[in-house]
């Protein structure tokens, strides 16, 4: 899945130079394009544009390449409509983004599930056990790096039987991408009722009650197959930091606050 | 002869106060001229904001009107030196609204985006030669103790909270956490992460001391400061436990490509040498209902912030649902920043 996505990249980059040879009419200041990413890198990619006269929808840092300023959060959102939430919030002022179209950068999505997982060719798998699938490790490399569940979870448990652009829930009624934490609450409900009370998860838009507000779905910051990825276990894939502050004038390095101080110093393992 | 003997006296006569009020008089007129000229300077529009701005009132001390005319004053000068359209606002805090600030620093990866996010929503100096950051996060690391450590050895070094220090030995040196840690990626398996920002504490050390009470706090909790009215005195930096504010030791950098146009008064306005600065919760978004740039910008959503009034509000349900603490209680400044774990 990298590589597509990598070569998917650097076509838009190419689309990107197209585009930027042709209308040079961002104004000063405004010279950064691209795209950066929310919170999963490859997987909640925004493009730089300007959303308004002088006003970029986000802005960029030039260090990680991660969102570092939102100028106008509900961009690419759709009302989150017939989700059922028992929470406090006016619905209908409660967006979303979708998910299809990020899983669907590189096509795959889309061009799978027309050519063979359509449930017409491709046989259904008699073995139900849970286990990782090595199937097309050429374009899904890390196929085989399945952590969810600690071994009890695998592909169909979540995954449409037949209809690849569908997610499915254990009592088998198939779920949008788009709305994934309709699958994942079955599982983790508690994490789940925080999520829908806002304080699991994130929000973007208007604090007041009945302002507007992006909510951000599971799958928009967990990569739900290598959940336990990350050095702490966390659920969160591991991140590049932004640059630490400058050091005060005279400073070479930061090795004072390494340091263990202390009355044990040097007599004791402490 | 008698005149001539008049005129000596008059010489050898020390000053009385008559006269040195005349020549204050003299000086005054001086000054005056002085300020024609600079208002015959060839832009004159910026030298009378100047001189106007430099007269101006404390900000709470202001009528409407004087508020409104400081705000235009400075939209002009500041447009003027920007090259581009900046609204300065002055919203006062909205009825029925106390704002509240949650942070869960059990999911704070310690990315350090907050940061950033802060310094380009709220137009603070950058670059080498002065770097102003209002968000600082502290790097702790991860340790254990047990009662034998307690007992004998006090806490140990790493714990991140104090070092030794027990009834037979003296206390060490607080292990205050690191500020230039920069791995390759974050978060590491060892740390955990404390951000650290402004407390907009109900009774706010730094509002006490401020001999010229520039720095005030809101209705709706937030600690503000009049920039116009600092003196630099810096009294507040050494009054706050928390280490929030921070001084304009130079003359900021703040480049125009950079800078937000959207300001508020008392808020993220482009600010001068010698002026003290800090968090406000983003003023100009959050009195306007916008989320404030740390929270909107956190990847793993473990900043909260909202209406400590409002029963259904996320923070209220952070403080009804989990475990919550602030951050130095027993110094009675009642922050109203409140750090959560699940």
């Amino acid at each position: 899945m990298m590589t597509s996505y990598r070569n998917h990249l650097s076509i838009m980059g190419l689309w990107l130079l197209a585009i930027l040879s042709i209308k040079p009419s961002l104004g000063a200041g405004l010279e950064q394009t691209g795209e950066c990413f929310e919170s999963r890198d490859g997987m909640s990619q925004v493009d730089v544009h300007e959303s308004a006269a002088g006003v970029v929808n986000v802005k960029c840092s030039p260090e990680t390449g991660g969102v570092l300023w939102w100028g106008d959060p509900f961009e690419g959102t759709v009302p989150m409509g017939d989700m059922e939430v028992e929470a406090d919030y006016w619905h209908e002022e409660a967006v979303v983004k979708p998910r299809e179209p990020q899983i669907d950068r590189n096509k795959m999505l889309t061009i799978c599930s027309m050519a063979c997982h359509n449930g017409v060719y491709v046989p259904i798998p008699y073995n139900k056990d849970a286990r990782p699938l090595k199937m097309h490790l050429d374009i899904i490399p890390d196929a085989m790096n399945l952590k969810h569940g600690k071994g009890g979870v695998w592909c169909l448990d979540c995954h449409h039987l037949v209809d690849r652009t569908k997610l499915i829930d254990n009592f088998g009624y198939s779920v949008s991408f788009n709305q994934p934490q309709k699958l994942c609450g079955k599982c983790h409900g508690q994490v789940y009722r925080a999520w829908r009370d806002g304080i699991h998860g994130k929000r973007i838009g208007m604090w007041d009650q009945g302002g507007k507000k992006r909510w951000w779905v599971c799958t928009e910051c967990h990569n739900p197959h290598d959940v336990e990825q990350g050095d702490r276990n966390s659920g969160f894939a591991q991140l590049a930091p932004e640059p630490a502050p400058n050091l005060p004038k005279g400073m070479t390095n930061a090795d004072h606050e390494r340091m263990h101080h202390g009355p044990d110093k040097g007599d004791s393992t402490h | 002869m008698p005149n001539q003997d008049k005129s000596k006296e008059k010489e050898s006569r020390p000053t009385t106060r008559r006269d040195f009020l005349r020549g204050a008089g003299n000086y005054t007129v001086a000054s005056l001229s002085g300020a024609a000229m600079l208002l015959a300077d060839p832009k004159p529009a910026k030298a009378n904001i100047t001189w106007a701005e430099h007269f101006q009132k404390n900000y709470r001390l202001m009528t409407e009107e004087e508020k409104q005319e400081a705000i235009e004053r400075l939209e002009t000068r500041y447009s003027e030196e920007y090259g581009k359209k900046v609204t300065v606002d002055g919203t006062p805090s909205i009825e029925g609204v106390l704002f509240g600030y949650a942070l869960n620093i059990q999911k704070c990866i310690g990315c350090r985006r907050c940061v950033k996010a802060c310094v380009a929503e709220n137009n603070q100096s950058r670059g080498d030669e002065q770097q102003i950051e209002w968000i600082r996060v502290l790097r702790m690391e991860k340790g254990n103790f047990s009662a034998e450590d307690r007992d004998q050895h006090g806490y140990p070094e790493s714990f991140g909270v104090q070092v030794g220090g027990n009834a037979y030995k003296p206390a060490g040196v607080v292990l205050e956490g690191q500020h230039y840690y920069e791995p390759e990626q974050v978060p590491e398996k060892d740390a955990f992460y404390f951000p650290m920002q402004c407390m907009q504490c109900e009774k706010p050390p730094c509002v006490k001391v401020c001999p010229v009470r520039t720095t005030y706090r809101d209705p709706d909790g937030i600690v503000v400061i009049d920039y116009n009215w600092c003196i630099g005195c810096r009294m507040c930096i050494g009054a706050c436990p928390y280490w929030a504010r921070r001084f304009n030791w130079g003359e900021p950098n703040l480049p125009k490509e950079e800078m937000n146009p959207v300001t508020h008064y008392l808020g993220n306005r482009p600010r001068m040498k010698g002026v003290v600065e800090k968090c406000t919760y983003c003023v100009q978004r959050t009195r306007k209902g916008r989320w404030t740039a740390c929270v909107e910008v956190c990847p793993v959503g473990a900043r909260k912030f909202g209406n400590l009034l409002d029963p259904n509000s996320e923070i209220r349900k952070v403080l009804a649902k989990k475990k919550v603490f602030r951050l130095r209680a027993d110094l009675n400044t009642y922050p109203k920043f409140f750090y959560f774990m699940d």
